[in-house]
């Protein structure tokens, strides 16, 4: 019977029943959930290599296989390579065959469609004997081609992959940054952390000597990390973080210590709030775009990169939406029942408060995602940052400006990179109008 | 409210200073050497190799020219291990190296000594004689061709760190230096030799350990700022005056002032972002206004859908798809497709209006596709503001005081609607700028975005700094102005 109050009136519930009355927002989730089924699966929906094949006897299921060739023991006892990435599937004796939906890949030429071939137009294809034969239904470049000759439609699934985890995991980054010093900054506000003279120069101290050990030490060693590769770069700023929190964590309890001295003893109030709120200001006043743009044609193009940058640029709307959402829980009753059970404040912020003052954060985070995409075509339209080897849809969209008959190149990249952002603005309002405590009748 | 604008003014220089900051690290961080680049450039374009004949004297002279023999910032945190007067060391791989060493041993006296040696070696290279009376027992060709080997690879080992690598060259250069004629170098190579030993024996690399504070009065950030004069009047200023006094430096690419280049480019983008803004307000505000109004009705549904599809279009597709469309001689080639004037330019002392009717054409699709967006964003933030007002008492009691609708909303009703309309300005104005790269690159409009995308593809630091800093700048200006405008304007609030 409790259980069934509280669940009646839960804000959740509440929040989820006004989301989906919003019928434009409540879509766009469907679309976001068919997107990300596209980017997931983009290797088996697009994809050269048949999803099944049988090969002179042989069953193979190239598109799912982790090695790049095959050693197929052939009945005349000799051995035939079968290199899956070079091999001619579409020229190959093949006994029975599934392919993919869309049977090209996105990198890949295909001659005899090279030079823009238009989706209704004239579209040849080589058969089985090497004869340039009119394009069988199955194998057309249903949305054209580009002119290299490579499959745009292909070129679309699989770049949004790119464009979602691009935006998802900037955004990531600046939700865990954005949550952090809003919640700090809401809950501390000006006056409410509380420390001894000591412990604070001692900490101070700590951070510094923290920086020194984590990341001046090991600058070589970054530095060299950054030339190589994605991975070892995440590997090493990982080992510099941790060595970072050790140093500060064990300075803070040396300043416990010292705090306990004459003179040092003396309490003191860390003006939490306002530094967040200056660091924000600071932020906001820089011209985005620009700073991206300078820092991406810095720094080396690659996709981590600029998802780093992305993310460590764009956390202070979140952390906005969290501070004002904090400076209201901070006074709630079960927040003072938790302090005055004695737990930390961390346990108090991060398990009791934050799971309640999250909500807001999502809006900020649905809008951050589709400005990050919308930031990354742009960026890879211009084609800074961005490998050029990538295929993303801005790229697509840039290649053709170079050809305008090729409208295909034009409109379907454009398309998609403006219903993915449509759908994640229409998600953000949503979530606005369901969390908007106003609406609340 | 004076006391609040001068604090909001007091909040104004910190994130200035931030700014520059900022995009002082990312110059800072640029890859390549600034020096080899101006090297180069300048021996295309044969400046100074009339005055020193040799590269390294014009290395020296555009370390000093660009500031990069200073330290970098007026404290540093440092290993005691590391020498606090690296800077001095012109080349930047060899500047590495060196850091990199004595991270590894600690003994910077003894990495010293073994860099003086081994560029005193590289130096003997000079003075070697290779003629048909000192070289017995080789031909003159391939004696030549090995000392030019010799000198390359000790070059390349003044930038080498790794121990392994060293070894190696070390090695390569005894095996090198074999024929009798060398015997000079081989000498000098014995010295590094055994100065190489010297460090791997005193080394101390738990020096690394033990941080160290420095702090230098002058420094490149320093000079940046302030030129490299007095800091105050200017005076003195042998090769810049400072970004306080308008001078950013040198353009990698053309080597014209970078300050010159931008007051050059920067109409075009005060043009367009202006004349967007303008438009903007024009179009959007009598369209939140109606569709607030008209709330529910069908000419509000129908603008709001509407006005949110513009919203989520991006920019540059909207640019390419009106290119594709009524520039593309296949369809409309009402416009032309890039540009902002007739190539052939304008007959000598033809006047504004023939001028600007000249420009008309190129100048449509441009406009159109700065307009919508800021036109879009403009008139939501209208609507909704309007409906904030309408529903407030004093309106209902002007509508009860039996006024006309009209008053009512035009009267009493948009003035103070239009107050977040004005903030907004602030932040649409800078946006425009900076966002506009990608439009000017579509249309080829020779502005500051234009300039960046060069500037980029051209690895042209400064410029990109530069627009940056600028681009900055105008932004905490266009927020400071449009903070105090709203202190002004809104009777509200008081800011005692």
């Amino acid at each position: 019977m409790s259980e069934d109050k509280h669940k009646s009136f839960s804000f959740r519930a509440y929040a989820w029943a006004q989301f989906k009355k919003n019928k434009p927002a409540y879509f766009s989730l469907w679309v976001l959930g068919i997107l990300a089924l596209i980017a997931i699966f983009a290797p088996i929906i697009a994809n050269d290599q048949p999803l099944y094949a049988s090969y002179k006897g042989h069953t193979l299921f190239p598109a799912f296989s982790f090695k790049n060739n095959y050693q197929l023991q052939m009945s005349d006892g000799s051995t035939e390579k079968v290199q899956l990435d070079i091999a001619r599937w579409k020229q190959m004796e093949l006994e029975t065959v599934i392919w993919a939906p869309v049977p090209y890949a996105p990198n890949k030429s295909d001659f005899y469609n090279s030079d823009y071939k238009s989706p209704s137009g004239e579209q040849f294809f080589k058969d089985k004997s090497g004869k340039k034969v009119p394009m069988p239904g199955r194998f057309r470049h249903r949305l054209g081609t580009n002119k290299k000759g490579e499959d745009v439609l292909s070129g679309l699934i699989h770049a949004s992959r790119i464009s979602l985890t691009i935006g998802i995991i900037s955004m990531g980054i600046a939700t865990i940054i954005g949550l952090i010093m809003g919640a700090l900054a809401g809950y501390f506000g000006d006056s409410k952390l509380v420390t001894t003279r000591g412990r604070f120069w001692v900490f101070i101290f700590g951070l510094v000597l923290a920086y020194y050990y984590g990341f001046m030490i090991r600058g070589d060693i970054l530095a060299d990390a950054i030339g190589t590769s994605g991975f070892s770069i995440l590997l090493q700023l990982f080992v510099s973080i941790l060595i970072f929190t050790a140093v500060a964590y064990l300075f803070n309890l040396i300043g416990k210590l010292i705090g306990k001295l004459p003179f040092l003893n003396v309490q003191t109030n860390i003006p939490v709030d306002s530094f967040i709120s200056r660091l924000i200001e600071i932020l906001i006043s820089i011209p985005g775009m620009i700073l991206i743009i300078s820092i991406a044609a810095v720094a080396k193009p690659s996709i981590i990169n600029l998802m780093l940058i992305i993310g460590l640029t764009r956390w202070t709307g979140i952390a906005r939406f969290t501070r004002a959402e904090f400076l209201k829980i901070r006074n709630l009753e079960y927040i003072q029942a938790g302090q005055s059970l004695g737990f930390s404040e961390a346990r108090i912020i991060f398990k009791h408060a934050l799971p309640n003052g999250v909500a807001p954060a999502f809006v900020a985070i649905a809008f951050g995602v589709a400005a990050a995409i919308l930031i990354e075509s742009s960026l890879s339209f211009l084609g800074v940052g961005v490998p050029p080897d990538v295929v993303t849809w801005g790229s697509l969209l840039s290649s053709g400006r170079q050809a305008f008959q090729a409208w295909w190149l034009v409109i379907f990249p454009g398309f998609a990179i403006f219903i993915t952002v449509t759908v994640y603005n229409l998600l953000g309002e949503g979530l606005r109008d369901a969390l908007d405590p106003r609406l609340k009748t | 409210m004076l006391t609040y604008i001068l604090r909001r003014i007091l909040v104004f220089i910190p994130t200035l200073i931030a700014i520059t900051l900022l995009g002082f690290v990312i110059m800072v961080s640029a890859p390549g050497d600034p020096v080899e680049r101006m090297v180069v450039a300048a021996q295309s374009g044969g400046e100074i190799s009339s005055q020193t004949a040799n590269q390294t004297e014009q290395k020296k002279f555009w370390n000093k020219k660009l500031g990069l023999d200073l330290p970098i910032f007026y404290i540093s945190l440092n290993t005691l291990a590391q020498c606090d007067t690296l800077y001095r060391i012109y080349d930047k791989n060899e500047r590495e190296s060196l850091s990199r060493l004595t991270t590894e041993f600690g003994n910077w006296p003894e990495i010293s000594a073994y860099y003086a040696s081994l560029d005193a070696l590289n130096k003997e290279h000079v003075n070697v004689r290779v003629d048909s009376a000192s070289v017995v027992g080789y031909s003159l060709d391939d004696a030549k061709s090995a000392i030019n080997e010799s000198y390359f690879e000790s070059s390349a080992l003044k930038a080498s760190y790794n121990l392994v690598v060293i070894n190696a060259k070390l090695e390569n250069l005894t095996e090198l230096y074999k024929p009798a004629y060398m015997s000079k170098l081989r000498e000098k190579l014995d010295a590094v030799k055994q100065r190489f030993k010297e460090i791997e024996q005193t080394a101390t690399p738990w020096k690394k350990y033990i941080p160290a504070l420095n702090y230098y009065p002058q420094n490149q950030y320093h000079r940046w700022i302030f030129g490299d004069g007095n800091w105050l009047t200017g005076k003195g200023s042998e090769f810049t005056k400072g970004i306080i006094r308008g001078d950013f430096g040198t353009s990698y690419t053309t080597k014209m002032p970078i300050s010159e280049v931008i007051s050059i480019k920067i109409f075009w983008s005060f043009f367009f972002t202006m004349i967007s803004v303008v438009l903007g307000y024009l179009v959007s505000i009598p369209l939140g206004i109606q569709s607030a109004v008209k709330k529910g009705s069908r000419f509000d549904r129908i603008t709001t859908v509407l006005l949110f599809i513009l919203y989520s279009v991006p920019s540059f597709w909207l640019a390419t798809l009106l290119l594709m469309t009524f520039a593309n001689p296949d369809v409309l080639h009402w416009f032309p497709a890039s540009g902002i004037e007739p190539v052939r330019g304008f007959p000598e002392g033809a006047g504004f209006f023939e001028v600007w009717s000249g420009r008309a054409e190129y100048l449509v699709l441009p406009i159109i596709s700065y307009t919508y967006s800021s036109f879009a964003f403009l008139s939501r933030t209208m609507r909704v503001s309007m409906l904030e007002i309408v529903n407030q008492d004093y309106i209902r009691t002007a509508r009860a005081k039996g006024l006309s609708e009209r008053t009512v909303i035009y009267k009493h009703a948009l003035r103070n609607a239009l107050l977040p309309i004005i903030t907004v300005f602030a932040n649409i104005f800078p946006v425009s700028i900076g966002g506009s790269v990608i439009l000017e690159v579509i249309f080829t409009i020779p502005g500051m975005g234009s300039e960046v995308f060069n500037a980029i593809v051209n690895q042209n630091y400064p410029m990109i700094i530069t627009v940056f800093t600028i681009t900055g700048v105008l932004t905490l200006i266009g927020y400071l102005v449009s903070d105090i405008l709203y202190a002004v304007v809104d009777p509200r609030i008081s800011y005692k």
